[in-house]
C-alpha cells in the first residue's frame, strides 16, 4: 500500500512539474504585451515600464522562469496582472463553483448514462436502443456553445422555466460558506429556498456539460453489459433461478462497471477543461470563465494556475478511480 | 416492463421540471429600499481604483461611486461643474484655481475639501498608472497647492489647452480612508481594487468578481437626485459575457439594460414588445490604419489607391444604416471639426491612377488586414476591402488577432501590420485628444499604429495644445485635419452609432458621446413602475 501511495505521489509531483514548465513556456512565447495592455490605451512608455517592473516582466524569460518556479515551490502562484490579486486567492475563490458544476454534471452523467446503457443492452436493437444511439451521437457531436444557447432560448426565453445564466438570483445572498459548494452549504444551513434556486441555476449548465460525458458512459456501459450478459457466469446465475433484477443489477452491472469507471475518470478531466465554454455561455463564475478571461487579456499567471489546478484535480480523480477498482474487483485487491 | 419504466421516467422528469421551474423572472429587482436596476454588461471590473485603471465598465462604476471636479453630460457633451463651484485661469493659461462646493461629503461623512483634491491628483501622478498620462507632462505633484479649505490651485509647467477637458476623469478619493488602508506605502492600491473611498451617488455593495458588482444608492447624496422619490435603491452591474445570453436576459427580464449586442441582434430585439433601443451618433471612429513607414503601405500612392477603392457605403450597410461616414479625421461633434473637402470616396478610376504610380501597377501585391478576433463587423469590413481591392489587382489576407496581440503588434513599426482595423473613442471633447493621435509621441499606441510622422503637422498639434485662444486653435486644427487627410495614414471610415437595449420602464437614459463604448451615466437612471 505504501509503495502504491508513493508511486501515485510521484506521479502527481512529476505531472504538476511538467504542466508548470509547459504552460509557462507556451504562455510566455505567445505574442502579446500584457504590460502595455494593462497600462491602458494612452499610457506612455514609462507608464508601461512601471507595470513591467512591478510584475517582473522586465526580466529575461529564463529569469522569470526561475523566479516563477521558486515561488511555485513555496506555494506562491504569483499575482494576476488584470486583478492585481494573488492567483492562489483567486483560484480558491473560483474553484468551488467549477467543482460543484462538474460534480453535478458528473452525477447527471452517471445517473442517466448508466441505467440507459443498461436498458439499451437489455433491449438491444429495440426503439429504446435506437433512441439512445441517436442521443449518444448527438451528445458527442453537439458543440457545447451552441447547445447551451439553444437550451437558454428554449427553457429560459420561450418557456420561462429556468434562468438564463448566473449562479443565484441577484438579490439572493449565498449561504455562509462551510464547504464553499453552494448547494451543499444551502443544505447544511437548512436554506431550502436557496437550495432550490441553486438547482434551478445549475441545471442547464450541468446538463450541457454532462451531455457528451453521459453519451460516452451510456455507450461504454451498453457495450460492456452486452458482453457480460453473454458470459458464462450470467448464464449460470440465470440457470440457478436468480431473479432477473438480481442477475442484471448485481452480477452483470458490477462486472460491466470497470471500463465505465475508467471512462468516468477520463471524462472528469475532460469536463474540467470543458467548463471554459459552458461557464462562458452561462456566466458561471468559476475557473473556466476566469481562465478564458485571463487568457484573452494575456494574463498568464492565472492561466498557469488554472492549468495546474485542473491538472491536479484530473490526476487526483484518476487515482481515486484506480482505488475504486479495488473496491469493485476483489482480484485487484489481492494483487 | 419497458413501457411502464418509460412512463415512470417521463412522469418523474416532468415532476422534477415542474418543481424546479419557477415563474418567469420579474422585470427588475425589488428590495425593501426600492427598485434595483440590473445592467447586463460583457466586461468585468477587475480594479476599481480610479487612478490605476479605466475602461468603459470600470469608469461607469467609478463615476457612480466617485465625484470629479467636472462631469460630462448631454449630447453634444458639455462640461458641467460638479465638485467645482467656480474656476479661474491665468492669462498665460498656466494657473488654474478651482473653488469647490462646500456641501460635498464623502460616504463616511468627511468633507470633500481642497486637500482631498490635492491628494487625489498627487496620488494619480505618483502612481504613474491609468489616468496619469493626461497631465504628467504638464503638472508636477508639488505644483498642486491648497489655497484654503475649499480652494485648490494647479500650476502647470506650460499651458495646456485641454487641461479642463480631462478633469472629469480624475476622481476625488478620501485621503483619510485611503491612508488608513495603505500597506507598505502602496497608496492604498490593494484596498482600492474592490473598495471605494468616494463621494458619488452610490456606494459599493456586494463585489463578486466575474459575477456581479452591486452599488447602493446614497439617498443623502450631496447633490440630491433629479429623479426624486423615483430614484433607484441601487444598480447591479451583472456580467453577461455572450451577446446571445445578453439578449436572452433582456427578453426574459433578467436585465433591464444591456450593451454590446451585435448589429443584427439590435435589429431583432427592437421588434420585441416593451424593449427600447437607444441609438445615438457617437464619436467612436473606425479607421483602417496603414503602416506608413514600412512595407508597401509606406507608399502614399498605394494608400490613396486603397482609400479610393474602398466602398464606403458598405461600411454603413454593415451597421444596418446605423453609422455615418467620417468627413474628417476628427469625429463629427468634436469641437473644431471641419468637413474636409476631397476626403476619399469610392472612385475606382482614380484608385487605378494612383496604383499606376506605384511599383505594383501590374498587380502582384498581397496585403494583410488585421481585425479583432470576435468582432464580426470588423471582419465583414475586411471582406468588403478584400472584394474592393481585388478590382484593382490587390490581394488581401484577413488576419484575426486577439486584443493583446493586436496591441503588441501595433507597438513597433517593424511589427505593425499593413492595414489594421481600429476603433477609437476620444477621451475628451477637446480636439487635442484626437489630433494627438497623429503626433509622433503617440507612436506605439494602438490608435497610432500608422506611425504617421509629418513634422509640420506635429508642430501644429503642439502649437494648438499650448494656445490659449480658441480662434488660433481652431485655425490650426482645420489645417491639421486637411493635411492628415492629404497624407492618408488611414482609410477614414465611419462613426458607428452607439446602442443599448433596455426595458421601456427604464427612464433617465442620458446619452453623451464622450463616454466610452457601453458606458452609461447610472446616476440619472430610474424605473417608472411600482
Amino acid at each position: 500500500m505504501l509503495k502504491f501511495a508513493l508511486e501515485k505521489l510521484m506521479t502527481v509531483v512529476m505531472t504538476m512539474l511538467g504542466i508548470a514548465i509547459l504552460t509557462f513556456l507556451i504562455t510566455n512565447v505567445a505574442p502579446g504585451d500584457p504590460a502595455r495592455l494593462i497600462a491602458g490605451p494612452n499610457a506612455t512608455a514609462d507608464m508601461v515600464d512601471t507595470i513591467r517592473t512591478e510584475y517582473g516582466l522586465d526580466k529575461s524569460l529564463p529569469e522569470q522562469f526561475v523566479v516563477y518556479m521558486g515561488d511555485l515551490l513555496r506555494g506562491d502562484l504569483g499575482r494576476s496582472l488584470v486583478s492585481t490579486k494573488p492567483v492562489l486567492d483567486e483560484l480558491l475563490r473560483y474553484a468551488p463553483a467549477t467543482i460543484e458544476l462538474v460534480l453535478v454534471a458528473m452525477a447527471l452523467g452517471i445517473v442517466i448514462g448508466v441505467p440507459l446503457g443498461m436498458l439499451s443492452a437489455l433491449w438491444r436493437d429495440s426503439w429504446l436502443d435506437q433512441a439512445t444511439r441517436i442521443f449518444s451521437i448527438s451528445g458527442v457531436a453537439l458543440p457545447a456553445f451552441w447547445f447551451g444557447i439553444l437550451l437558454q432560448l428554449l427553457f429560459a426565453v420561450h418557456m420561462g422555466w429556468l434562468p438564463v445564466s448566473g449562479r443565484l438570483p441577484l438579490m439572493t445572498r449565498p449561504p455562509e460558506p462551510i464547504t464553499h459548494l453552494l448547494l451543499v452549504d444551502a443544505l447544511l444551513r437548512g436554506q431550502w429556498g436557496t437550495f432550490v434556486e441553486g438547482l434551478r441555476y445549475i441545471i442547464l449548465p450541468a446538463l450541457v456539460l454532462s451531455f457528451p460525458c453521459l453519451a460516452s458512459i451510456l455507450r461504454v456501459n451498453r457495450a460492456e453489459m452486452i458482453e457480460v450478459l453473454n458470459s458464462d457466469h450470467v448464464t449460470a446465475a440465470r440457470a440457478y433461478g436468480l431473479s432477473p433484477f438480481r442477475v442484471v443489477a448485481i452480477y452483470a452491472l458490477k462486472n460491466a462497471m470497470l471500463p465505465t469507471l475508467a471512462m468516468i475518470g477520463l471524462r472528469f478531466g475532460w469536463m474540467l477543461g470543458s467548463t471554459v465554454m459552458v461557464e462562458t455561455v452561462f456566466d458561471w463564475p468559476g475557473l473556466g470563465l476566469y481562465s478564458v478571461t485571463s487568457a484573452l487579456n494575456s494574463d498568464f499567471k492565472p492561466v498557469i494556475g488554472c492549468t495546474l489546478l485542473i491538472g491536479f484535480l484530473f490526476v487526483l480523480t484518476n487515482i481515486l478511480v484506480d482505488l475504486s477498482y479495488t473496491l469493485i474487483d476483489p482480484r485487484l485487491r489481492k494483487k | 416492463m419497458l413501457n411502464r419504466l418509460t412512463r415512470r421516467l417521463v412522469l418523474g422528469m416532468a415532476l422534477a421540471t415542474t418543481a424546479l421551474a419557477g415563474l418567469p423572472a420579474q422585470a427588475f429587482e425589488r428590495t425593501d429600499e426600492g427598485n434595483v436596476i440590473v445592467f447586463g454588461g460583457r466586461q468585468a471590473i477587475p480594479v476599481l481604483d480610479p487612478h490605476v485603471r479605466y475602461d468603459w465598465s470600470t469608469r461607469m462604476v467609478q463615476q457612480a461611486v466617485y465625484d470629479a471636479l467636472f462631469k460630462y453630460e448631454g449630447n453634444p457633451a458639455e462640461l458641467k461643474p460638479w465638485l467645482a463651484q467656480s474656476w479661474e485661469v491665468s492669462e498665460d493659461g498656466k494657473t488654474w484655481t478651482v473653488k469647490l462646493v462646500e456641501n460635498a461629503k464623502f460616504h463616511n461623512g468627511d468633507p470633500v475639501n481642497a486637500e482631498a483634491v490635492r491628494y487625489s491628483f498627487e496620488r494619480g501622478l505618483v502612481l504613474n498608472k491609468g489616468v496619469a498620462w493626461m497631465y504628467k507632462a504638464f503638472l508636477a505633484p508639488e505644483n498642486i497647492t491648497v489655497v484654503d479649505e475649499f480652494t485648490v490651485r494647479f500650476q502647470l509647467t506650460e499651458p495646456f489647452a485641454a487641461f479642463q477637458s480631462f478633469l472629469p476623469w480624475w476622481y476625488i478619493v478620501n485621503p483619510a480612508q485611503v491612508k488608513a488602508n495603505e500597506v507598505d506605502g502602496d497608496w492604498g492600491q490593494a484596498w482600492l481594487v474592490d473598495h471605494a473611498a468616494g463621494s458619488g451617488p452610490f456606494e459599493l455593495g456586494r463585489w463578486e468578481p466575474n459575477a456581479l458588482y452591486e452599488m447602493k444608492a446614497r439617498k443623502d447624496y450631496w447633490r440630491g437626485w433629479e429623479s426624486g422619490d423615483k430614484a433607484p435603491a441601487g444598480v447591479v452591474y451583472r456580467i453577461i459575457t455572450e451577446p446571445a445570453a445578453q439578449k436572452a436576459a433582456l427578453q426574459r427580464g433578467e436585465a433591464d439594460i444591456v450593451e454590446g449586442l451585435t448589429s443584427d441582434d439590435y435589429v431583432q430585439i427592437a421588434r420585441v414588445p416593451n424593449i427600447v433601443i437607444q441609438n445615438h451618433a457617437g464619436m467612436t471612429t473606425f479607421g483602417i490604419k496603414f503602416n506608413t513607414q514600412l512595407g508597401p503601405t509606406a507608399d502614399i500612392n498605394l494608400r490613396k489607391a486603397i482609400a479610393y477603392a474602398m466602398d464606403y457605403d458598405a461600411l454603413v450597410a454593415i451597421y444596418n444604416g446605423n453609422a455615418v461616414l467620417e468627413t474628417s479625421p476628427f469625429p463629427q461633434g468634436m469641437r473644431g471639426h471641419i468637413d474636409v473637402e476631397g476626403i476619399p470616396r469610392q472612385d475606382l478610376a482614380l484608385a487605378k491612377e494612383y496604383l499606376a504610380k506605384t511599383e505594383w501597377a501590374n498587380g502582384g501585391l498581397k496585403l494583410q488586414y488585421v481585425h479583432l478576433t470576435g468582432l464580426e463587423e470588423a471582419r465583414r469590413i475586411g471582406l468588403v476591402l478584400l472584394d474592393n481591392l481585388k478590382q484593382i489587382g490587390i490581394e488581401v489576407e484577413l488576419v484575426s488577432e486577439t486584443w493583446p496581440n493586436m496591441v503588441a503588434k501595433g507597438a513597433t513599426v517593424e511589427t505593425s501590420p499593413h492595414m489594421t482595423s481600429v476603433y477609437t473613442t476620444p477621451i475628451s471633447t477637446d480636439p487635442d485628444s484626437v489630433a494627438y493621435q497623429y503626433h509622433p509621441s503617440s507612436h506605439g499606441q494602438y490608435f497610432a499604429m500608422h506611425f504617421y510622422n509629418n513634422p509640420e503637422v506635429a508642430a501644429k498639434i503642439e502649437a494648438a495644445r499650448a494656445a490659449t485662444d480658441w480662434d488660433t486653435r481652431a485655425a490650426l486644427y482645420a489645417d491639421i485635419q486637411k493635411q492628415v487627410v492629404a497624407d492618408q495614414p488611414e482609410v477614414f471610415g465611419m462613426l458607428q452609432n452607439r446602442r443599448w437595449a433596455h426595458q421601456d420602464y427604464l427612464k433617465g437614459f442620458n446619452f453623451s458621446p464622450v463616454r466610452f463604448t457601453g458606458e452609461v451615466d447610472l446616476y440619472q437612471l430610474w424605473i417608472d413602475a411600482e
